[in-house]
């Protein structure tokens, strides 16, 4: 392998962990934050209630054509956590996300099928501008989910980064406590 | 419960509904089965230092286990020897003293009784009686057993056979260094614990509940260690002593573990990164070791998830899923290992969860009592006698064996005690 190669392939394994720090960061500093940009929170919060419309709707492939190339959805078992260094029950880049939509429609995929009624409810939205454009979103999160017969109720917050002028999802971190602490197939989360 | 009960309840080719719908079995279990057996309780790296300590549950017992100052693992019960509170409440921690929570009795990480707030009342001789309860406790390899039964085989000869299969298990890490990473994952489902115990040998369930799983490999041309053909492929499953089983997929994937997998996120540099180091040959590492084992009743090492049973009530289970690690391998493999791992948890779990609900639901019908586990019948005599039976993975003798054995514990209840 040529030198030049070899630090190509150095610096694409310490871009892997460099946005697993950021997101490391990103949570453990969210509590930390200044009170936010009303205006900014107006914002964001029309775009989450729009995605949480999608999601409760199953408009799946919509939903995935909200996130940038370089998207992750990370689900942590608890908060703080580092994606690299704790279990977590997922962490998904834009090709897992597209798979993850395949899933939902396969009719075999037992799992999800029949599927989960969920009702989202999101509230509590803080945003502040974000370092690179864009901004950075803090919400409450309850989810109502009925599946054969049975409901659970899921309690947790999320964070979102979102640019651009259409406001994509690049980032978003959901933290939902049952994750620790005991919860039914969470396979309808997203 | 006689004697004979099981015999009836449990027999060669079929079992009873009532194994997975009666809470007084389910009761009864819970002493016969689990404070009877040896358990896994957690592993040594969890508790590095003296003092360090992790709570867990054996058969609805709640259970610490601790360093001690001399460097020893204690498995204690978390219950108070006053009147009976759970001391530890944490599910981990490091205490130099536990102090219960309702009184003040104090205890050191062996569980003596060291100090009584207002103790006017007790004469110093009892302090010696009102230590916390112990259970035997042993390692093997890290892995830390603990059992109530008064007169437990040592755990070397419990694990039998197993033994190869753990030490296998454990060597293809590097310095045969393996931890379980943080916390564990916690899933429940609304069925009987025996339910992931019929799941966790049965080699055919793949080809029907897992199929989208395989389906997602299909997309990107990679056929899954479990797209294999259930009656053709030269995997075997294993029936061994004491409810132990096993399932060697290695013979099956010739191309080696990594092979199997699809593009998980964040693979390729890593993947570059490892082989630009001359370690590629280490990417089977980022997968489990394809020799799924399970050492009966709560301990199930598949993928590279420990899998730990813990039945909660009749029609209710926990599992927890704990990540190992491979400390002695280059940090990739331990990134690697993070988003294989979620693969199978996101889109293969959420199937076998949903058949445990499926079948629960099922048994709730009383006019249909018997349970078919005739698959593979009739076992080879010579392997019966020895007390393993190999044999296609869409055998049912590891079910078959591993419900005698628990049949055995049920007709023949060993004595309990707190040491
Ligand atoms: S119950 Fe523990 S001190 Fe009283
Ligand atoms: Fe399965």
């Amino acid at each position: 392998m040529t030198k030049a190669l070899e630090s190509a392939v150095d610096s694409a394994s310490a871009a892997v962990l460099a946005r697993y720090d950021e997101l490391a960061a990103l949570l453990a500093t969210m509590g930390d934050r200044p009170r936010c940009d009303p205006d900014l929170s107006a914002v964001a919060t029309a775009a989450l209630l729009h995605e949480a419309r999608l999601l409760d709707a199953g408009r799946f492939e919509e939903w995935l054509g909200g996130w940038t190339d370089d998207a992750v959805l990370w689900v942590p078992l608890s908060a703080p956590a580092h994606p690299g260094r704790d279990q977590s029950l997922l962490l998904d880049d834009r090709r897992r996300l597209a798979e993850r939509v395949e899933w939902r429609r396969d009719p075999a995929a037992w799992g999800q099928q029949p599927p989960s009624l969920t009702a989202r409810v999101v509230g509590g939205v803080e945003a502040w501008p974000a370092p690179g454009g864009g901004l950075v979103a803090r919400s409450s999160l309850l989810i109502e989910e009925h599946r054969h017969g049975r409901r659970q109720q899921l309690a947790g917050y999320q964070v979102h980064e979102l640019v651009g002028d259409d406001l994509r999802r690049r980032t978003k971190i959901l933290v939902v406590a049952a994750l620790g602490t005991g919860v039914r197939n969470p396979s309808f989360l997203l | 419960m006689t004697a004979s009960d099981f015999d009836h309840l449990v027999q060669p080719h079929r079992v009873h509904r009532r194994l997975y719908t009666d809470p007084q079995i389910f009761s009864t279990e819970m002493t016969r089965v689990f404070a009877a057996s040896w358990c896994y309780v957690g592993h040594e790296s969890e508790i590095p230092e003296a003092g360090d300590y992790r709570t867990t549950t054996l058969g609805l017992r709640p259970v610490l286990m601790t360093r001690g100052r001399d460097g020893a693992v204690n498995v204690l019960l978390n219950r108070c020897a006053h009147r009976g509170t759970v001391v530890a409440g944490e599910a981990r921690g490091c205490a130099k003293r536990f102090v219960c929570p309702y009184h003040g009795w104090t205890y050191t990480p062996e569980g003596r009784l060291v100090a009584i707030p207002f103790p006017a009342d007790h004469p110093a001789e009892d302090y010696a009686k009102l230590s916390l309860g112990r259970l035997e406790a042993a390692s093997y390899r890290g892995f830390v057993f603990a059992t109530l039964n008064a007169a437990p085989e040592p755990l070397e000869v419990w694990l039998g056979e197993a033994r190869e299969a753990l030490d296998t298990i454990i060597d293809r890490h590097p310095g045969g260094e393996l931890a379980p990473m943080g916390s564990p994952q916690l899933l429940e489902f609304a069925g009987n614990w025996k339910l992931s115990w019929d799941n966790a040998a049965d080699g055919l369930h793949a080809t029907f509940a897992h199929h989208s799983y395989n389906t997602l490999g299909e997309m990107v041309d990679t056929e899954t260690v479990l797209a294999r053909d259930p009656g053709s492929t030269p995997m075997v499953s294993k029936a061994l002593r004491n409810g132990h089983m096993v399932v060697d997929q290695r013979p099956g994937i010739p191309q080696g573990p990594w092979a199997t997998m699809r593009n998980v996120p964040f693979r390729e540099p890593l993947e570059s990164r490892l082989a630009a180091a001359g370690d590629g040959d280490l990417l089977d590492l980022a997968t489990g070791s394809m020799l799924n084992l399970s050492l009966f009743p709560n301990l199930i090492f598949v993928g590279n998830q420990l899998l730990v049973v813990e039945p909660v009530a009749v029609d209710r289970t926990r599992l927890q899923l704990w990540l190992t690690s491979a400390p002695g391998a280059p940090d990739e493999i331990d990134l690697l290992r993070l988003r294989v791992d979620e693969d199978f948890v996101n889109f293969g779990t959420p199937d076998d969860l949903d058949m445990f609900e499926r079948v629960q639901r099922g048994l709730g019908v009383p006019e249909m009592e018997w349970i078919d586990m005739s698959r593979g019948l009739p076992d080879s005599a010579g392997d019966a006698e020895a007390g393993t039976v190999s044999g296609p993975i869409t055998s049912e003798a590891p079910q078959r064996r591993y419900l005698a054995h628990y049949a055995r514990l049920m007709n023949n209840p060993a004595a309990t005690r707190a040491r």
